[in-house]
């Protein structure tokens, strides 16, 4: 094996790469189902993970061994995936770090002095930083043998691995790796996009401190001592002012592709200071590499740069954030809706009040003064009138009372929106069925939206499905308020169509609530709402 | 007749009360809270209780709670729930327990003094007692049209009443028949829904709640 089997590596690894985030891709997508094609590509990448990690730790091994090694581990992953389908999200990026992290850690007692005794007694025989051959039978694909050929092309690797493992974790829909990203958000308390730019913090101080560590201070002490305070600094930097995190690690993936390319061109046409870290001494053995690695993070970091800090944007010319035009579209346009909202239902409860319980008391309080001249005069026509104005007082409190029940339902005030669902389902001329599981309840305004969106399904299935039947599910998960309602009628529901459908969509939206519908012909018709919200504690009491 | 009444608006019920007195009941209190009622429907048990759904101390639904919470303590309790609108999800609590003596009713049925005092006296009888919007959002339901479908066109009408709480003879000038044909009606009724013969106020409960609970 040689130069020829590395490539082959680094072509295994991209192509598992490549399948891998294909794989996430569809994962989000299909809800996380795993797919047949799916499971081959997830193989795939797995399998040149631990083959590589274990010609990592066993650079002793001679070439045939190492061959054997390969499939036998090969042939175990095949087997566990086969079992256990569902570990391969975990396994590749969690592999991919472990990788990265151990080839730093090869690299380090690698320029140790007195490297543990636990390593390969290749990587302990292998010549030191000042020069010198590789040992005959390393194998070059190996980080331990890079280390050896080219400490530049090791060290773009094992950081290449790890941010490609983190990045992959990051977008896995894995339930795990969700969960972890859900406890990153609440302890960071920053948005996931940002969360990613602040925790490059992280790698920046290290590789700055691996690029100004003096090499000739290598020990386990001193590595502690000047990494500790790095760390100790950016964690601190992080949880205090996690904003300041993201635009230091910005500003920090700059910096250091800046020193690379005047590290590179110091070692091309000058001398240079031989006693530094690990970054100069890559430098000094391959400086096209270096020169390479500081124009990718300069990219990056120009890249980055426009995203955080906002004045970058204007100086570059270049338009507003997409992702923001768009939030701030939303935001306008359901806002815009939402007043619309509340001044139409105001006109219309005015007018209702208007034409309606106002118009009632009026004729009322005529019949009354009729009667009151009546009675002297024509007893029985007074006694009539008084009869007329107790039906108009009638008239006025149903149509008060259908005014009320359309502005607050009073169900929904006196026991919150499981109640008020169960009201609707039993008023509902459908059978409907009710599954609503709430430990709590969501906030007034949440709760009044869902229960009319809830309203408006029901009397749309009543009248256009055909329906005999339906069913409502409730439920809240992940904060976020879901609710599912089925009819078993025709189907065919259009929300493009108008009407009652895109008005509830509507009425969600200024609650960032979204509605999706399945209404294929010959039904059912299922349409769900989901609004994030948090539910506040439950009821005491409830009979 | 010893009646309770709760209701927080002074207006209603000094109002409730006059009319009351006027009809013959005795009335043993008058309380504007639900702990004040649960107290006196607790210690001192009425022959009818007149409650409002929304009393202090939350203005919610404290009335029928603790109506409910009455009627577990002394079983068949007879209470009458009044309301400014009625809920088929209260109307099915208050019947869950299938003891009679319950009436649900709108507040401006208060307007018809007589069918009211009636409908308290047939709560304070053991009967059931429920309003006819209830009873009207009952029949829009088809699943319940199919189950009643047994019944004819009259026989469905007199059950309606019945619903309502009214008595056979309240029935028979309603629909312009004699008492007589309603009994016949009623039979026919309660043979159609498999209810064994017992004294008759019991299967006219029964046969209510066979109405309403489809």
């Amino acid at each position: 094996m040689g130069s020829g089997s590395q490539l082959l590596v680094v072509a295994l690894l991209a192509a598992g790469v490549l399948v891998a985030s294909a794989r996430i891709r569809s994962d989000r997508e299909a809800h996380g189902l795993p797919t047949r094609f799916g499971h081959l590509a997830w193989t795939l990448a797995l399998a040149v993970l631990p083959i590589t990690m274990v010609a990592t730790l066993s650079g002793r091994f001679d070439p045939s061994g190492l061959r054997a090694w390969m499939v036998a581990i090969a042939l175990a992953i095949a087997v566990v995936l086969a079992i256990r389908p569902g570990l391969a999200p975990r396994l590749v990026p969690a592999g991919l770090i472990l990788l990265g992290v151990a080839s730093i850690v090869l690299a380090r007692a690698y320029l140790l002095a007195a490297p543990p005794s636990a390593l390969p007694a290749s990587v302990v025989a292998l010549p030191g930083p000042s020069g010198g051959s590789v040992r005959p039978g390393l194998d070059a694909a190996t980080p331990a043998g890079l280390w050896a050929t080219g400490p530049g092309l090791a060290l773009v690797q094992a950081y290449l691995f790890v941010l490609l493992g983190g990045w992959l974790a990051w977008r896995s829909a894995d339930p795990l790796l969700s969960r972890a990203r859900h406890l990153l958000d609440r302890v960071t308390g920053l948005a996931p996009r940002a969360q990613f730019r602040a925790l490059l913090l992280l790698p920046v101080v290290i590789m700055a401190a691996e690029l100004f560590i003096p090499g000739r201070w290598y020990s386990p002490a001193s590595v502690a001592l000047w990494f500790l305070p790095f760390l100790g600094a950016a964690v601190v930097v992080l949880r205090r002012w996690p904003g300041a995190a993201g635009r230091l690690a910005v500003l920090g993936v700059l910096l250091l592709g800046l020193s690379g390319i005047v590290l590179a061109m110091t070692f091309q046409y000058g001398n240079a200071p031989s006693e530094y870290g690990l970054v100069v001494m890559a430098a000094r053995s391959s400086p096209g590499l270096v020169a390479g690695e500081a124009l990718v993070l300069l990219a990056f970091g120009a890249w980055l740069a426009p995203q955080t800090f906002p004045s970058a944007r204007r100086l570059l010319r270049l338009p507003p954030d997409p992702e923001l035009t768009r939030q701030v579209q939303q935001l306008t346009d359901s806002r815009a809706v939402a007043v619309d909202t509340a001044a139409g239902d105001l006109r219309q409860l005015e007018r209702d009040l208007h034409d309606g319980a106002q118009a009632r008391l009026v004729a009322l309080g005529m019949s009354l003064r009729a009667a009151e001249r009546l009675i002297p005069v024509n007893p029985d026509a007074a006694i009539a009138l008084v009869a007329e104005a107790r039906d108009t007082s009638a008239r006025a409190l149903t149509e008060l009372r259908e005014l009320v029940r359309g502005v607050h339902p009073p169900v929904l005030a006196d026991r919150g929106l499981s109640d008020a669902v169960r009201a609707l389902a039993l008023d509902c001329p459908l059978d409907v069925q009710t599954h609503i599981d709430l430990p709590g309840r969501p906030a007034a305004p949440v709760e009044t939206a869902c229960y009319f969106a809830v309203a408006e399904l029901l009397t749309n299935a009543a009248k256009h499905s055909g329906a005999r039947e339906a069913c409502i599910d409730v439920g809240h998960s992940d904060g976020r308020l879901r609710i599912e309602v089925t009819d078993f009628g025709l189907g065919g529901a259009d929300p493009a169509a108008g009407g009652g459908l895109a008005g509830v969509e509507k009425r969600l939206a200024a609650f960032d609530g979204i509605m999706a519908i399945s209404s294929p012909a010959g039904g059912p018709t299922i349409v769900v709402l989901e609004v994030p919200c948090a539910l506040s504690s439950p009821k005491t009491s409830s009979c | 007749m010893r009646a309770v009444v709760a209701e927080d608006q002074f207006l209603l019920r000094d109002g409730l009360t006059r009319l009351l007195e006027a009809h013959g009941f005795e009335i043993a209190a008058a309380v504007a809270d639900a702990p004040a009622l649960l107290q006196e429907l607790l210690h001192n048990p009425p022959d009818v209780a007149i409650v409002d759904v929304r009393l202090p101390p939350t203005f919610t639904d404290d009335g029928l709670r603790a109506a409910i919470d009455a009627r577990r303590a002394v079983p068949g309790l007879p209470v009458l729930v009044l309301s400014q609108y009625v809920e088929q999800l209260y109307a099915r609590e208050l019947l869950a327990d299938r003891a009679g003596g319950i009436g649900y009713l709108l507040k401006d049925r208060v307007f018809n003094d007589d069918q009211f005092v009636d409908a308290i006296k047939a709560v304070a009888a053991g009967g059931t007692v429920m309003d006819q919007e209830v009873v009207a959002k009952l029949l829009r339901r088809q699943a319940r049209r199919e189950t009643l479908a047994r019944l004819s066109a009259r026989e469905r009408e007199v059950l309606e009443l019945m619903a309502e709480g009214r008595s056979n003879i309240a029935i028979a000038q309603r629909l312009f028949v004699s008492e007589k044909a309603v009994s016949k009606h009623s039979t026919s009724i309660f043979a159609k829904l498999d209810l064994a013969p017992s004294d008759d106020d019991n299967r006219r409960v029964l046969a209510v709640l066979a109405y309403l609970n489809g």
